[in-house]
């Protein structure tokens, strides 16, 4: 049995259409099942833990890539196959899963090609997208082997798991989609203020890795899949094979 | 039933290159960063800051002009535009640029030096192999001939 998760973002009108073609074509394929809204304010796991014992085999995540880290990383441990129906904008995540957005991401939901995926952990919380350090006085070390610092103290920290991480070039944007198998760090070293206060950034520092430590005298904060909390001390590290997920073919790993 | 060749077909290959090239994810050292310790990583390695410690990859090391390392380097191929102070051991091509700037024994297969390179250490390259060490006899002192020549000393 299907359950599907939709995101409080699509009561707005302008996704009705969208939704109602997503619904047509799964009941043509013979998936459609129940349907579960989340507010801002639900317990995804304590939601899934209770389809489950109603006998749900797969749950399948309808929203952006915010929908998706918050519905994953409490619900990572519940051991069930997970599908994602991407629709709107902020949808970075489902590229990297090969996963089409709007109603062509039925089909991929109807084929079942399951993947595990790897999920980063840090201070007892998973987290599915990204992870971020705004500008901090901290310093690095990565697997227990080398440390990482910056002369100019201040450094931006984002880990990727499975959203690509954009910046700012000289001439255009660079995207790097992560790798499946390790998480990877950039790391970019505040350089200057530039006019009206803007901070500039040295171009990142990449260090894909599979354990690290991160550190400050001064507590710091960190943004994890849209959580927020702060911290003078995390360990993160790669926990893998965790989640079972419907992909698509043009997956990028 | 088989498409027949077209511009369009293999513009479509070289693009699909193109972008698995940049999706390859490779370890950079940024230019304000300093790397302490045993730096080792199993892809492509940029160093355009300070690394002091051991750099290890069985790939392509790219160190770049104003960079720093050191430390001793082992690597599959390298290019040296840097400072290296240590030895360095490359299991295939090293090509030093003319801003390189090498201070330790280098060991590879194949050495390309621009001219302003400057390298202060032994060159120690695969092909060529020191004659053959002979016994003088006595009191087990070996005599070795033609040894000298077969290392350059370049200051």
């Amino acid at each position: 049995m299907y359950v599907y998760l939709y995101d409080n973002f699509l009561k707005n009108k302008k996704f009705d259409s969208t939704l109602r073609a997503i619904e047509t074509r799964l009941t043509d394929f013979s998936i459609a099942g129940k349907i579960v809204r989340l507010q801002n304010f639900t317990n995804s796991k304590a939601v899934i833990e209770d389809e489950i014992k109603k006998g749900a085999s797969t749950i399948v995540i309808v929203g952006n890539d915010a929908t998706f880290g918050q519905v994953l990383s409490s619900a990572a441990t519940c051991g069930i196959t997970f599908g994602f129906l991407p629709v709107g904008g902020d949808n970075t995540i489902a590229e990297v899963l090969g996963i089409p957005i709007g109603e062509e991401a039925c089909n991929v939901l109807s084929r079942r090609r399951k993947v595990k995926l790897d999920v980063g952990w840090f201070n007892n919380r998973y987290f599915v997208s990204q992870l971020h350090i705004p500008p901090s006085d901290i310093a690095v070390e990565y697997d227990e082997k080398f440390k990482v610092s910056s002369q100019s103290k201040k450094m931006e920290l984002v880990i990727c798991n499975l959203q690509p991480y954009i910046w700012k070039g000289d001439k255009e944007d660079v995207v790097v989609h992560p790798q499946d198998g390790k998480l990877e760090a950039f790391l970019r070293p505040v350089v200057k203020r530039g006019i009206f206060g803007r901070q500039k950034y040295e171009d990142p520092s990449i260090f894909p890795f599979e354990e690290m430590i991160v550190f400050s005298r001064t507590p710091f904060v960190v943004e994890a899949d849209g959580k927020e909390s702060k911290e003078t001390k995390i360990k993160i590290h790669l926990a893998k094979k965790k989640i079972e997920m419907v992909v698509g073919k043009e997956r990028k790993f | 039933m088989f498409q027949k060749p077209s511009p369009s077909i293999s513009l479509n290959n070289n693009e699909d290159k193109l972008h698995q090239a940049q999706d390859e994810v490779e370890t950079v050292v940024g230019p304000s960063v300093s790397v302490e310790g045993d730096f080792s990583s199993e892809g492509n390695i940029v160093v355009k800051g300070t690394v002091s410690g051991s750099v290890k990859t069985s790939k392509r090391l790219t160190v770049e002009k104003g960079a720093k390392i050191f430390a001793n380097v082992r690597a599959g191929e390298a290019v040296i535009s840097g400072e290296v102070r240590g030895d360095v051991k490359i299991s295939d091509k090293l090509e030093l640029t003319s801003t390189a700037r090498v201070a330790g024994d280098i060991d590879c297969k194949v050495l390309a030096v621009e001219p302003g390179a400057l390298i202060y250490g032994k060159v120690l390259m695969k092909g060529i192999e020191p004659e053959k060490k002979e016994k003088l006899g006595g009191f087990g002192r070996l005599k070795v001939k033609g040894e000298e020549e077969n290392v350059a000393v370049l200051q």
